[in-house]
């Protein structure tokens, strides 16, 4: 079962096309994952789904409901989670208070969203009443999973979750974004750490120039010598750093 | 000691109290709608008249005309936002500025022609109360204390325990990112306003209580007030509260060793100098 769907994705910033036609698909219960260089149009096309990113032309479905341009307030309440890469979460609300505000389109009892948030990421127990800002930058990266799981989603999308992180904070990153996805979340993510996040894809989407490139399962496009040399860094280079060409990480550079 | 604190402490609190109130609204609505609302002051003016209003032709008492003056200025707030912020809401934030700057000017010709330019009292002079010598309180202090201790008191637990004060101190965080998290944010701006304008408004029946009423009370206090906002952290609705008791002090304890009459310079100097070495203020707010 297709949840989140998106068709013919044409448009960008201010008349500038950034997305030329891009078609992506999330399943329930998928790990999705958008690899591509510097300004292939990963990130716009993650906004354009969350009607961040106008769209001139193609339509964008989720859960049987057309929400092509919508406000993000329906596409919360629709069951769609969105963290972006910079500044998501709330740095003066307490780690506690950041969840209360995740939930704010819910009117219903939160306390089975907490316990699940607290369960996923432990540390976040003891920091609760801790302003969020003062954490360190993988704890931060949870209060914004969490922020963003607080509504129950079908499908979250996470927009280079590991940016800036130091290599043992990716890891366990990694980690919990795969111990979200047990729990039955669809995963949709931008990755500049294409490798790893390859490997744990059910489906690959690799773009260009704000096109599809290539579509395929994980394992199967890792194995793509053409896919490996043009866009994850060369055949045996280590891009785990995000040093690599395809790889380097990026700010809003992505538009 | 005691003549210290008749002299200075006494009119240092009551000061920095109304700079507080009115540095709130003023730090909020720069930190969730980007721009520096210079009407902020004539919406002083505004709960000080309507509130004159209720003294001169109800007899009622200043103190009970605060509520209702502060329940008026928020619509009329909310209704010069619709008419004439909302629709430069996406426009750049100097455009609001000056959109502001227009109001104040309106609102300030309106009280002239409402009201003319001679002061106004809502009670007459009042004799410190001598229960209380050798301080040199009068029943206006103890009314005005009492109102600030009970609106701040509302103020925090609207900011600390209700979902709506939390969705605003969350958008004056981040507005982009209190949007994808679905918080209606155009429902918050609006409490934004009714927060910001009914408290300006208290301020302006206080400052009327403890002084006078007058056309331009509110835009004298709007320098002071900024300068409480940005000390304090734009966007820190305690770091206002904070900011404003510390430029009131200030201004006060100035006279001790300036003359009176360059008070307001105090403000000004002090404005200048966190935007120079702290622009992000006590409390790490936005950086103008």
């Amino acid at each position: 079962m297709t949840l989140l769907t998106a068709q013919g994705m044409t448009g960008g910033y201010g008349g500038m096309d950034i997305l030329k036609g891009v078609e992506l698909a999330v399943d329930a219960g998928e790990i999705v994952v958008i690899v591509g260089p510097n300004g292939a149009g990963k990130s716009t096309a993650m906004k354009a789904i969350f009607g961040l990113v106008h769209l001139r032309e193609g339509n964008v479905t989720f859960d049987g409901q057309e929400i092509t341009n919508a406000q993000p307030e329906r596409l919360v309440r629709a069951g769609l989670g969105y963290v972006p890469q910079e500044r998501n979460i709330f740095p003066n609300l307490s780690v506690h208070e950041n969840l209360e505000m995740g939930a704010y389109t819910r009117r219903d009892d939160i306390a089975a969203a907490l316990e699940r948030v607290y369960t996923l990421f432990p540390p976040l127990v003891e920091k609760r009443k801790q302003a969020a800002g003062e954490l360190s930058g993988g704890q931060r990266q949870m209060v914004a999973f969490g922020r963003a799981l607080m509504t129950d989603p079908k499908v979250l999308m996470l927009d280079e979750p590991t940016a800036g992180l130091s290599p043992l904070f990716m890891d366990e990153i990694f980690d919990r974004i795969i111990a979200v996805n047990e729990t039955g979340v669809g995963i949709l993510m931008v990755e500049q750490n294409a490798r790893q996040a390859l490997e744990i894809a059910d489906r690959g989407y690799v773009l260009a120039t704000g096109e599809n490139r290539y579509i395929d399962t994980g394992p199967n496009l890792l194995a793509d010598r053409e896919v490996v040399e043009s866009f994850l860094g060369g055949g045996g280079g280590n891009v785990g750093n995000g040093n690599g060409d395809a790889n380097a990480p990026e700010g809003s550079g992505d538009d | 000691m005691i003549e210290f604190f008749n002299d200075y402490i006494l009119s240092a609190l009551i000061l920095g109290s109304i700079y507080a109130l009115g540095a709130i609204g003023i730090s909020m609505i720069y930190a969730i709608l980007r721009f520096a609302h210079f009407a902020h002051g004539d919406l002083l003016t505004l709960g000080a008249y309507f509130a004159f209003e209720l003294v001169d032709r109800f007899r009622a008492h200043p103190v009970i005309s605060i509520p209702i003056a502060m329940v008026t200025v928020a619509i009329v707030a909310v209704g010069i936002d619709y008419a004439f912020y909302r629709p430069f809401r996406k426009s750049r934030p100097i455009i609001m500025v000056i959109a502001s700057f227009g109001i104040a000017l309106m609102l300030r010709s309106t009280f002239q022609l409402l009201w003319g330019t001679d002061d106004q009292y809502y009670w007459s002079i009042q004799p410190p109360l001598e229960s209380l010598e050798p301080f040199l309180v009068g029943a206006k202090h103890l009314y005005i204390g009492g109102a600030v201790i009970v609106l701040i008191s509302a103020t925090h637990y609207l900011l600390a325990y209700t979902r709506t004060g939390k969705a605003m101190r969350a958008m004056s965080d981040d507005p982009d990112l209190a949007r994808v998290t679905g918080i209606p944010t155009e429902r918050i701006v609006i409490w934004t306003w009714i927060v910001g304008a009914s408290l300006a408004a208290a301020a302006g029946v206080l400052l009327g209580m403890d002084t006078r009423i007058k056309f331009d009370m509110g835009w004298n206090l709007l320098l002071p007030m900024f300068a409480a906002a940005i000390l304090g952290g734009l966007g820190r609705p305690y770091g206002a509260i904070a900011g404003g008791m510390v430029i009131g002090g200030l201004e006060e304890l100035s006279t001790l060793v300036i003359p009176g009459d360059y008070k307001s310079a105090v403000a000004f100097g002090v404005m200048v100098l966190v935007l120079i070495f702290r622009p992000q203020g006590i409390f790490k707010g936005r950086v103008l």
